[in-house]
């Protein structure tokens, strides 16, 4: 049996190390940008954020301070025992995101969407949010992401339904036209990661982009060779934009586009964009069934899809 | 492109050498806002407990700021996105003597108007280096935190060479992101070709939009 404290110090060590720490995948990718790069406003844009990201760990700070929706995916091991149960686990988590809040590592963004009130420690009605997946064993995984404000709030996730009679011209017009109208003025904080989901109901395309924009390793592609293909071309075309660092234009604007898909409806395919912000923050923690925690560095959280 | 070490409060000089493209150093006193304190003031009509000085900085942002022994701390700080407080430009800059704004994205036509009538300028960070800036920032104090809370109460910097921002918007009228946008549509044409999107595509009308 797992035991609840134990879960509450493992969510709070990945808060921290989500806000603060960027992914290994993350900084290889800016520094890849900042070679390519021709623009001398954007090259230093890239070099600036990435002198950020390794000053937010060496300080133990919050590396943007919009640290956005706290959103959590728990890779349940099948065989796993919770103590106090899974109730008990999300009331941990919650306490997590109180003491996060408290200490700095998060800002306290979340508010009451009518009457603007603000609780002051991003708890509040289905907030955070929780996903949960399944998998063979009795560990756990938690994963925490800061879902920025700027890459959510001004276009960048978005939905449409094409038909079958558009197919795949009329999913890539989708993403690409959605991307170039939220970018504009820098607004979604490119360069992104951008998530793509396709088929489903709207909500399951929704949660696939936004699982393929937050969770999935730079540089890893889908393994089904059309959809690895697609996002190749995507990324390409993209890129050939000239958006740059902040939309003041530059040769990187997206640092990946990750595509899942589900089984759709013979009536239409339901399309979703969901963007992550260039400083992307997620941290995942393995909690063992005799409560050693190990630090994951991908949350492969499409792994045995 | 050429870069300006500007301090507060500022002189019509200081704004109308400054052209889109150039870069800016801030240094002097500035307070922060968002919606909330807008509303507030510009809609509710209250009043500020302060008054801001002739040719005053605003900067756009909610800076995570936590009490250590007494003290202010500032933990982290990015100017957030100016696009959403459109409505309330050419307001905060008649009411609130500004002379430059700076926050994320740029503004719209009627403060961009304002701002020609004013001399008034917005710049915008070109990256997100929240510890390239904290340094240059120390907290003088703040205002309405009870009503407010504390991130979208007014914050008062003293700033030491807080930047780079590029000027997006001049007060000539101009606008960074412009040309930005007419490259990018020049280029979406290209990226259709490339993706194999026809040129005469419409999208089958599934419902109305």
């Amino acid at each position: 049996m797992i035991s609840i404290n134990i879960i509450e110090e493992a969510a709070f060590q990945t808060i921290r190390r989500g806000a603060t720490v960027i992914s290994d995948d993350v900084r290889g990718a800016f520094a890849r940008a900042i070679e390519a790069e021709l623009s001398p406003i954007a090259k230093k844009g890239l070099e600036d954020t990435y002198k950020s990201m390794g000053l937010a760990e060496l300080r133990d700070k919050p590396a943007c301070p919009d640290t956005g929706w706290p959103i959590f995916y728990i890779k349940m091991g099948n065989e796993a025992q919770i103590e106090g149960g899974f109730m008990a686990l999300e009331e941990a988590v919650r306490n997590a995101v109180r003491r996060a809040t408290k200490a700095g590592y998060l800002r306290a963004t979340m508010k009451h969407p009518l009457t603007g009130f603000d609780p002051g420690d991003n708890i509040g009605p289905n907030i955070p949010d929780f996903t949960y997946s399944f998998v063979p064993g009795d560990q756990m995984e938690i994963t925490y992401v800061a879902k920025g404000g700027g890459s959510e709030c001004f276009g960048g996730t978005r939905q449409r339904v094409v038909a079958f009679a558009d197919g795949m011209a009329g999913i890539k017009k989708f993403v690409i036209d959605s991307f170039i109208a939220s970018t504009k003025a820098g607004a979604i904080c490119p360069p992104n990661i951008l998530g793509v989901g396709v088929g489903g109901t709207a909500n399951v395309a929704a949660n696939l982009a936004k699982e393929a924009a937050c969770l999935r390793k730079i540089g890893s592609h889908h393994p089904e060779p059309q959809i690895a293909q697609m996002e190749e071309e995507l990324t390409d075309a993209i890129n050939s934009l000239g958006v740059g660092i902040m939309g003041s234009g530059g040769r990187t604007s997206v640092l990946a586009v990750n595509i899942e898909y589900a089984y759709t409806h013979i009536a239409g395919i339901v399309c979703a964009t969901s963007s992550n912000c260039m400083v992307a923050r997620r941290a995942t923690t393995r909690v063992l069934a005799n409560g050693e925690t190990v630090i994951m560095n991908d949350p492969d959280w499409f792994g045995g899809r | 492109m050429a870069t300006y070490e500007l301090r507060a409060p500022l002189k019509d000089e200081d704004v109308m050498q400054l052209r889109v493209g150039d870069l800016v150093y801030l240094s002097g006193p500035c307070f922060t806002c968002r919606s909330k304190l807008q509303r507030y003031i510009f809609d509710e009509g209250h009043t500020l407990p302060f008054t801001p000085e002739e040719g005053s900085i605003l900067i756009h942002n909610g800076p995570i700021v936590v009490k250590e022994d007494g003290k202010w701390k500032l933990m982290s700080f990015m100017p957030t996105s100016s696009l959403r407080f459109e409505k309330w430009g050419r307001a905060s800059i008649e009411q609130w003597n500004l002379k430059l704004i700076c926050g994320k994205t740029t503004m719209g036509a009627e403060t961009a108007k304002a701002m020609q009538e004013h001399r008034c300028v917005h710049v915008s960070p070109q990256s997100v280096s929240p510890f390239l800036w904290v340094d240059a920032i120390e907290i003088r104090g703040v205002d309405l935190f009870d009503e407010m809370g504390s991130i979208e109460a007014p914050w008062h910097f003293e700033m030491d060479k807080l930047g780079p921002f590029v000027v997006d918007m001049d007060c000539y009228g101009n606008n960074l992101f412009d040309a930005v946008t007419e490259q990018v549509e020049a280029n979406r044409k290209k990226a259709y070709e490339k993706l194999g999107i026809p040129a005469d595509f419409e999208y089958t009308r599934l419902y109305d939009e």
